[in-house]
């Protein structure tokens, strides 16, 4: 599962993660976000194709506030990081600005061929496709064979891969082996081979599950299977941690500005600028790649940590789109309003936030003490911490709209469960659960009641947690509000249950592809509670959803696939293990001479597809 | 004079060595979040936190870690297992594509130095005149004006100051476009175009120390003036100028050059945070922003040692500087 720092938000923050926006197009501008089921307003639904004729040529500025996590696709797991990738890698599959269903083929000629017994999947490469220099060679399928084998280095480093990764035949003892000897090379995953130069071939431990065999496939269209040369990489493997990322061969249609003679990549400098130009390798239709690639050059800046101007600079300049920010409420609410038609867009960002309840221990352990939480959230409120209904929906449930199972769910209205029908709160409702879960006066009382918030140090965070704190307060609840660093926050705290406070008001989710067992499985599947590195806050473990949970994995047929993740959305709702409170948009500005075409896959501007006016 | 300088030479090595063993122990031994963790990401398994812990090393005692650390940053010494490649090497960074720590800083230390030596001469170009013709004209018009303009100027935060001159006067953003806006520093290529993009920056930076140094230098300079020996100077029938330069400023002046050899050495280190952030210069105060918000441990590590270092060394430039400025200074 592909768990997202919720931290881009931050003004320091660059920290987006992979999102999905599933809504089908409603216009056949490329346009429209089916708003009826997602919430987008219409005026705002991302555009996801280049106007006919798109100019070619010309330089695009992207401002950035933070960096890209890595340049090397082994490791790189930001969605930030994934809008550089998509531009300059080819993956076996990858997403087409409006792919809501199933990637699309990219390096891989066709769809993955999975076996019947689902032991087997099997891709076959393209012919042609070539490495930028100073590689300068056609790809082969013992390049992707390479670059899933290195990511179990610890030098690497992916987070990923090991999460599906382990009913591949041998990846656990070629995980053990690179552990072993972080320096040694990549080791041999003993299901992993290419046969040939244009097959690679995965092999699955049995038991056979078509369904898992399908995740992994999903899993392939993350940047994990963008080829690696091995004779090439190698030297910069032997590292630890590996060099690769100043080194990078690309097979995409961009890449990043390098030595032509050692491979280096002098278009990136960490924490100020990345600068993509076309790789003269790469040959478009000739070898299958789908993406137009219109713009000569894109130039990223980084740094712009004060938001509000970098995006004020982009709405009233030439040739700019917005990275890894969001504007400032203050300047979306401006763009809502002044701008020019299409300079504003909301996409849509599949994923949760919510506000975990410890439900381990006392008070939370009490399933009516939570329901009285959550039917006392003004989650309007909440929302109005980050920007109010712009935003997004708030969330009644936690498969997010457009996803599969989210029709399933109840769409926007959820399952109609009373604690979670009033988006303003409901305090008598909170009172009557109070008094079922023992407390005759309605509020919270006693010393289980004194309870300690661990929330992040800066806003927006920080905002939503203390208007938690006042709700609670207001329920009788002594809080001890603790704010720290963001990332202090999980590592120290909330992913660790043995510190877990009761209270994690600044946790979210979002998947790493599509499909509902990525939105649900980690977050709230009892076994996944980890003492070192936890993501189910909430440490629900509940016989009856963990059971559903596992069954829901196995269901193959896409329709029953959803009824049963919805059913699992249902069991875990009616724990009420936490507040979901918003189903979030992401908005994407751009200058006015922009043609800005958003990828739904990780909502964000898609350089491959964009262009000047 | 040439002993005193090679012991302070040795004893500012020691320094060094002490401060490495503080921000060691504070980064690895007492850390705020483990850095296994933050190198594996926030969706690592548990497994996997424990392969990367064992990979840096992070799982040795805390002595080897203490040596193989200072090994790399004073000594040749290189472990291609766990990593370290010194001398120099402070680390590489969680967050910034495995860039060594060293690499980060070195690359932004240039438009640190540009931005605060530009401000320097700023400030002190402002303050010196200042206080010079504040204090000697104590009392006048002149004097309350520049004074109480001084006190609005240390009274501004730095940010705040910036984004005024931002909304202000900047080409991008602004409601008198004179000057470039915010990112320009990176977009120019030329010097000039650097010290265009500078100009804001510069006035921004210097403001509040320029006020600090004029009113310090007029106090100073009042004190000095009412001293036997500059009585003395008069009554021997040296003009008034040669009084106030030679004997009141010469003396007068001398702390100012502890106060900048401060204040110039914690900017270096990354003090210009605010400034830096605001026009979005890529200097080592902005790093220390993006690194602090990451909690990227070596990175912080890395300016927090970098910065002890020109601390120590400007120490060391200003106490050398005392003998030929202060007659009255002698070292043994």
């Amino acid at each position: 599962m592909r768990l997202k720092w919720l931290r881009l938000l931050v003004p320091v923050g660059a920290l987006l993660a992979l999102v999905f926006v599933l809504s089908s197009c409603g216009g056949d501008d490329g346009g429209g976000d089916g708003a009826a089921t997602t919430g987008v307003p219409e005026e705002f639904a991302p555009v996801t194709a280049a106007p006919d004729g798109a100019t070619e040529g010309g330089e695009l500025t992207v401002l950035a506030a933070g960096d890209i996590d890595y340049m090397d696709p082994g490791a790189a797991y930001y969605t930030f990081s994934y809008m550089v990738m998509q531009a300059t890698h080819r993956t076996l599959l990858s997403w087409d600005p409006d792919d809501v269903e199933e990637p699309t083929p990219d390096l891989a000629e066709g769809e993955p061929q999975i076996s019947e017994d689902g032991l087997t999947i099997e891709f076959t490469i393209r012919d042609g496709v070539r490495f930028s220099p100073p590689v300068d060679r056609e790809v082969t399928a013992a390049d992707v064979e390479y670059a899933i084998e290195r990511s179990t280095l610890p030098g690497v480093a992916n987070q990923y891969v090991a999460t599906y990764a382990s009913a591949i035949v041998g990846y656990d003892a070629a995980a053990n082996q690179a552990a072993d000897d972080p320096t040694g090379g990549a080791p041999d995953i003993e299901g992993v081979s290419a046969p040939d130069d244009r097959t690679l071939r995965i092999e699955l431990a049995a038991p056979p599950k078509v369904a898992i065999a399908r995740v992994i496939a999903q899993m392939l269209s993350l940047p994990v299977s963008a080829p690696v040369p091995e004779e090439y990489a190698k030297e910069f493997d032997a590292k630890n941690p590996s060099t690769y990322g100043q080194y990078v061969a690309f097979t995409g249609p961009y890449m990043v500005e390098n030595d032509s003679e050692t491979g280096e990549l002098t278009g990136y400098t960490p924490g100020k600028e990345i600068k993509l130009v076309r790789n003269p390798n790469s040959d478009g239709d000739a070898t299958g790649d789908f993406r137009p690639a219109y713009l000569e050059s894109i130039e990223i800046q980084e740094g712009f940590t004060d938001t509000a101007s970098a995006a004020r600079k982009i709405l009233s300049g030439d040739g700019q789109v917005n990275g890894d920010f969001p504007p400032t409420p203050a300047v979306q609410k401006e763009a809502s309003q002044e701008a020019e038609a299409e300079q504003f867009q909301l996409p849509n960002f599949p994923g949760y936030r919510h506000i975990a309840l410890d439900t381990q221990a006392p008070p939370f352990d009490d399933i009516n003490v939570r329901k009285a939480v959550i039917a006392n959230s003004d989650r309007e409120a909440l929302r109005n911490t980050r920007g109010g209904p712009l935003l997004g929906p708030v969330a009644t449930h936690y498969i997010s709209p457009g996803f599969p199972g989210f029709e399933e769910s109840g769409g926007l209205e959820g399952f109609g469960l009373d604690y979670l029908a009033n988006p303003n709160g409901d305090p008598e409702l909170a009172a009557d659960y109070m008094r079922k879960a023992g407390f005759e006066s309605g509020k919270c009382e006693g010393a289980e009641c004194e309870i300690t918030m661990v929330g992040d140090n800066i806003a927006p965070g920080k905002d939503t947690a203390e208007v938690f704190k006042g709700q609670l307060e207001d329920l009788g609840f002594k809080v001890t509000f603790r704010p720290v660093d963001h990332a202090i926050m999980y590592t120290r705290f909330c992913s660790v249950p043995e510190q877990q406070p009761e209270v994690c008001p600044n946790v979210g989710w979002v998947p790493d592809f599509r499909d509902p067992q990525a939105m649900l499985d980690v977050p709230f599947y009892g076994p996944t509670i980890d003492p070192e590195n936890n993501s189910n806050w909430p440490q629900l473990d509940v016989p009856e959803v963990n059971k559903a949970i596992e069954e829901a994995r196995l269901v193959e047929d896409e329709a029953e696939r959803a009824e049963a993740w919805a059913e699992v959305d249902r069991l875990v709702s009616e724990q009420a293990p936490a507040v979901p409170w918003i189903w979030e948009h992401y908005p994407l500005v751009q200058s006015t001479d922009v043609a800005g075409v958003v990828n739904l896959y990780n909502a964000s501007w898609d350089l491959a597809y964009t262009s000047l006016k | 004079m040439l002993r005193y300088i090679i012991r302070r030479i040795l004893w500012s090595v020691v320094l060094l060595v002490i401060c490495s063993a503080v921000v060691f122990a504070i980064f690895y031994i007492f850390p705020t979040a483990d850095p296994a963790k933050l190198r594996a990401g926030r969706a690592a398994s548990a497994e996997q936190i424990e392969l990367i812990r064992e990979s840096l090393g992070l799982d040795d005692p805390k002595h080897e870690q203490f040596l193989r650390y200072l090994g790399g940053v004073f000594t040749p010494y290189k472990n291609e297992e766990k990593g370290v490649d010194g001398p120099f090497d402070l680390g590489t960074s969680f967050f910034q594509n495995n860039t060594p720590v060293s690499e980060i800083i070195f690359d932004r230390l240039p438009a640190t130095v540009f931005l605060v030596s530009g401000a320097v001469v700023i400030w002190l170009a402002i303050a010196i005149p200042v206080g010079i013709i504040s204090a000697v004209r104590q009392r006048s018009l002149l004097d309350r004006a520049t004074m109480i303009t001084t006190l609005a100027f240390i009274s501004a935060p730095v940010f705040w100051l910036g984004l005024v001159a931002l909304y202000l006067f900047a080409q991008d953003v602004g409601q008198f476009p004179i000057f470039p806006g915010i990112g320009s520093y990176n977009d120019a290529e030329t010097f000039t175009g650097k010290v265009g993009s500078l100009i804001l920056p510069w006035l921004v930076l210097a403001a509040a120390t320029a006020a600090i140094y004029a009113r310090y230098l007029r106090s100073q300079l009042i004190d000095v003036m009412s001293e036997d020996y500059i009585r003395t100077a008069r009554a021997k029938g040296l003009s008034e100028r040669r009084v106030i330069w030679r004997h009141g400023v010469r003396s007068a002046i001398t702390p100012i050059v502890t106060l900048l050899g401060l204040d110039v050495a914690v900017l270096l280190a990354g003090n210009a945070i605010l400034t830096e952030s605001v026009f979005n210069i890529p200097g080592v105060g902005k790093e220390t922003v993006t690194a602090i918000g990451q909690s990227d441990l070596p990175l912080i590590q890395g300016i927090v040692l970098f910065g002890a270092f020109f601390i120590v060394i400007f120490n060391l430039i200003v106490d050398i500087l005392y003998a030929y400025l202060d007659p009255r200074v002698r070292y043994q």
